[in-house]
């Protein structure tokens, strides 16, 4: 631990160029690769290594060549740093064999979730792992001992996927290439979204290779036609359509032309919708895959895969999986947040619940989940790469409020813990104590809101989610973190992509929830903190909640603390709009009930009023509230610091400007 | 003694852990790695691989202690201790660590309670011959004197 404290602690100071100080996540840039006259200097590194000697090495090394480094033991916490700061890393290095989560799945995650290099490292130089490398989606490998001149040139596989992904997405057309390309990997463990432009040859292998088109590409819905083709930002309002679509449809029937087709966007092409779909289809087969593996810890999640189904998803229903209470609330939150965490204010909404929440494409979005069930969508602008991030997962959010119910009520106002024994027990470490605590300050007939909200969405929470009755806990004020700042409060639920593990880990999700007609926003953030060890906290937290100003300092301070901390996950360090969100990806599942909610705020603010009307409009079954999630300006968003692990809370010091918000005693425990 | 003195006595003694195979190349990419930024970076990460090593190593003996041995446990020890013991340069730990890997995998027990048994000695090994060689670069420091740049020809 110590070593380990110090590790961190040195990777932090050191540098104070180069290792990457969690302040100013707004600075990073969304995967854009600044490519300056001093490129490769500045390469901003994320070395994970459970060997602590090694990460030293490495460490110096990469100084040496003038990189930004980020050391990280643990790849919980590596994999939650770099959710929460999205576009803070340009290529990854990591072990292969690591005792909380193998290097190769890692690998995947990072595929799938962000696109990012990932270079492997092992003692190991035989072939056969080299290989099990590259079929994982590795950018290259190398065998320890490792010495400075390779790590002189990692940059080259960050500006070979830079440069392949431009030309994809100048490509646009080779529709039926990607989509069979995509079908073909529909098999594949993860097909991620992300280019993987290293090897081409081996794009069938490749887990990453499908991805291709710009899926997420930001296309402003305004502005569809750029010529550049901006990524296309996965809105609520817009991925709402999608599983309309989708539903209507049939999961198995669902083809990207017909889609298009019925989603009738202007603007948005075959390819999005393509990838889009790619993606969803990974998401849903990662819940029910989720589900069904014994690794989440929470036994609640055990019964879950049955209730998952696949088949079902078309129709994204979470509900079910609510109602076999299976789902643990994280999860549900989690996969909302993960639907919600698209950067671009991807909310993934019930399809048809009303969606809470509501994601206005302008500047932060607030999600207003209605019922509890905050989601988090961090409005992440298009700058925040995050915006890749989330486009993943958009998950169903049928019933997110199922996830949320079993938080407890008391959750609201109370301290963290306190969480309904329902979602505590399951996932501690959820944001859902914040959303408690926004329950409480909230009106109890948010509460109840809330709970609709639950059970609106629809989420398929990768990680395990209890789904307890939706209504019932909501009411009880379950939300995991309703943060009602204000009444108002967007709150961006940040999926940590924990979620989408199939470990237990419990996605930490900030769900921002704003729940209630009336606007009142609840802010339901669930923090997840998976149930990995917690690792030294990767001061991810630090995600900067510009808007939320105030918050992020605080973030910053929790990152390396002693190794309890869960970094927040923060999901779209730019665009936040909730104020709580953050999601702590802590290992917490398992561990107490909400102890490590860790609300990141994550950048933005939310814009004081999110077009909760447009969601609405968008929301099938709009008979839960609104989630409106106002702006939350006057709350920033923290980034609580979690600690999870067996035991450390750390008490979350977000949401100071919560004034008589007792969120924090929502993390004190 | 005087500075010019302990300097040269520091280049014998550091070249010949190098010919006897204690240490390898890598080892001389640490100490290339230290700079004025990092004035103390051997220290600190030799520092490290001790505490980490003998960490494994109780692992270890623990491990092999038990009723059932759990090959797989103990292989994955003993690939950390690889790992850290290559990075660092310490080239006859990780040898014994190779062996030691192999016989876990055939699962047999004597040879691999022979290897553990290797491998702390090497480690021991070595362990002290860094310090030695710490403790010389110190006294040269706090003399007043540089610590001189290893030219070995490899």
């Amino acid at each position: 631990m110590a070593t380990m404290h110090r590790v961190v602690q040195s990777s932090v100071r050191t540098s104070d160029a180069t290792t990457t100080s969690y302040d100013g996540l707004t600075s990073c840039k969304a995967a854009d690769i600044v490519i300056s006259d001093q490129f490769p200097a500045g390469l901003r590194v994320l070395v994970v290594d459970d060997d602590i000697t090694c990460l030293k090495i490495l460490e110096q090394m990469l100084h040496r060549c003038s990189y930004h480094v980020t050391t990280c033991p643990q790849a919980k916490v590596a994999l939650n740093l770099l959710r929460e700061r999205k576009g803070c890393f340009d290529v990854i290095l990591s072990d292969v064999y690591m005792p909380d989560m193998d290097g190769y799945k890692l690998l995947e995650h990072v595929g799938l979730e962000m696109d990012l290099p990932v270079i492997m490292m092992s003692a190991d130089g035989s072939t056969r792992a080299v290989m099990k490398g590259i079929r994982h989606g590795a950018c290259d490998y190398l065998i320890k001992p490792i010495r400075e001149e390779e790590l002189k040139n990692i940059w080259q596989h960050v500006v070979r996927k830079k440069w392949n992904e431009n030309k994809e997405l100048e490509h646009s057309g080779s529709l039926d290439d990607t989509d069979q390309h995509k079908q073909g990997h529909d098999d594949a463990e993860y097909a991620s979204s992300v280019n993987d432009a290293t090897d081409t040859s081996l794009k069938p292998l490749k887990k990453r290779s499908y991805s291709k088109e710009e899926d997420d590409g930001e296309i402003d819905n305004d502005d569809p036609s750029t010529s550049k083709k901006p990524r296309v930002v996965w809105s609520v309002e817009l991925h709402q359509q999608f599983v309309s679509a989708v539903n209507q449809l049939g999961i198995d029937k669902a083809v990207p032309k017909r889609i298009l087709e019925l989603m009738n966007v202007p603007g948005l092409t075959r390819e999005n919708v393509a990838s889009h779909l790619q993606k969803f289809r990974l998401y849903l087969k990662r819940i029910s895959g989720v589900a069904q593996q014994g690794g989440i810890a929470n036994p609640l999640c055990g019964p879950v895969e049955a209730n998952v189904k696949i088949g079902s998803l078309g129709s994204f229903n979470i509900q079910a999986l609510a109602a076999s209470g299976q789902i643990p609330p994280q999860t549900l939150a989690a996969l909302h947040a993960e639907l919600l965490g698209r950067p671009a204010g991807n909310l993934v909404v019930a399809t048809d619940q009303p969606a809470l929440l509501q994601a206005t494409p302008q500047g932060p979005k607030c999600i207003q989940v209605d019922h509890g069930v905050a989601f988090v969508q961090h409005s992440v602008k298009s700058e925040s790469s995050s915006s890749k991030h989330f486009s993943q997962y958009f998950a169903p959010v049928e019933d997110v409020a199922s996830g949320f119910r079993s938080w407890p009520s008391n959750n609201i106002g109370t301290a963290g813990p306190s969480n309904s024994g329902g979602l505590s027990s399951q996932n501690g470490n959820m944001l859902i104590d914040l959303l408690q605590q926004q329950q409480q300050l909230q009106k109890p007939q948010q509460r109840s809101t809330v709970s609709e909200l639950r059970r609106s969405i629809n989420v398929q929470p990768s990680c395990h989610v209890v789904p307890s009755q939706s209504s019932a806990s909501f009411r009880a004020g379950n939300s995991p973190v309703s943060v009602t700042q204000n009444g108002s409060y967007s709150r961006t639920a940040v999926i940590d992509y924990s979620l989408l593990s199939s470990q237990s880990n419990c996605p930490s999700l900030n769900i921002g929830q704003v729940s209630d007609v009336n606007l009142q926003t609840t802010g339901v953030l669930s923090g997840y903190i998976p149930p990995a060890s917690v690792s030294p906290s990767v001061s991810s937290c630090s995600v900067n909640a510009d808007n939320c100003a105030s918050q992020q300092d605080q973030t910053s301070s929790m990152t390396f603390k002693a190794s309890r901390r869960l970094p927040g996950f923060v999901h779209s360090t730019s665009n936040i709009l909730d104020p709580y969100g953050s999601t702590k990806s802590g290992d917490l599942l398992n561990q107490e009930p909400f102890n490590n909610l860790g609300y990141i705020n994550k950048g933005t603010c939310l814009p004081a009023e999110f077009a909760v009307d447009e969601f609405q409009s968008h929301l099938s079954s709009s008979s839960h509230g609104k989630v409106f999630s106002e702006n939350i300006g006057t709350r920033v968003k923290q980034e609580p610091s979690m600690e999870f692990g067996d035991n450390a809370k750390v008490g979350i010091p977000m949401l100071q400007q919560f004034p008589p918000n007792d969120l924090m005693s929502v993390f004190t425990e | 003694m005087e500075v010019g003195q302990m300097q040269r006595r520091l280049v014998d003694y550091t070249k010949s852990l190098f010919m006897e195979g204690f240490l390898d190349a890598q080892f001389l990419q640490l100490q290339q790695l230290q700079d004025e930024s990092n004035p103390d970076f051997v220290v600190e990460v030799v520092s490290l691989f001790f505490d980490d090593s003998e960490k494994l190593l109780n692992d270890l003996t623990m491990a092999l202690d038990q009723p059932n041995v759990d090959f797989k446990k103990v292989d994955a020890h003993v690939h950390q201790l690889k790992g850290s013991s290559s990075s660092i340069g310490a080239q006859r730990v990780k040898n014994a660590c190779i062996a030691f890997r192999s016989f876990c995998e055939e699962q047999n027990i004597d040879a691999t309670l022979r290897c553990l048994q290797q491998v702390k000695q090497e480690y021991y090994l070595v362990k002290n011959k860094l310090e030695t060689m710490l403790r010389l670069e110190q006294q040269i420091v706090a003399a007043g004197g540089s610590i001189p740049m290893i030219e070995l020809g490899f």
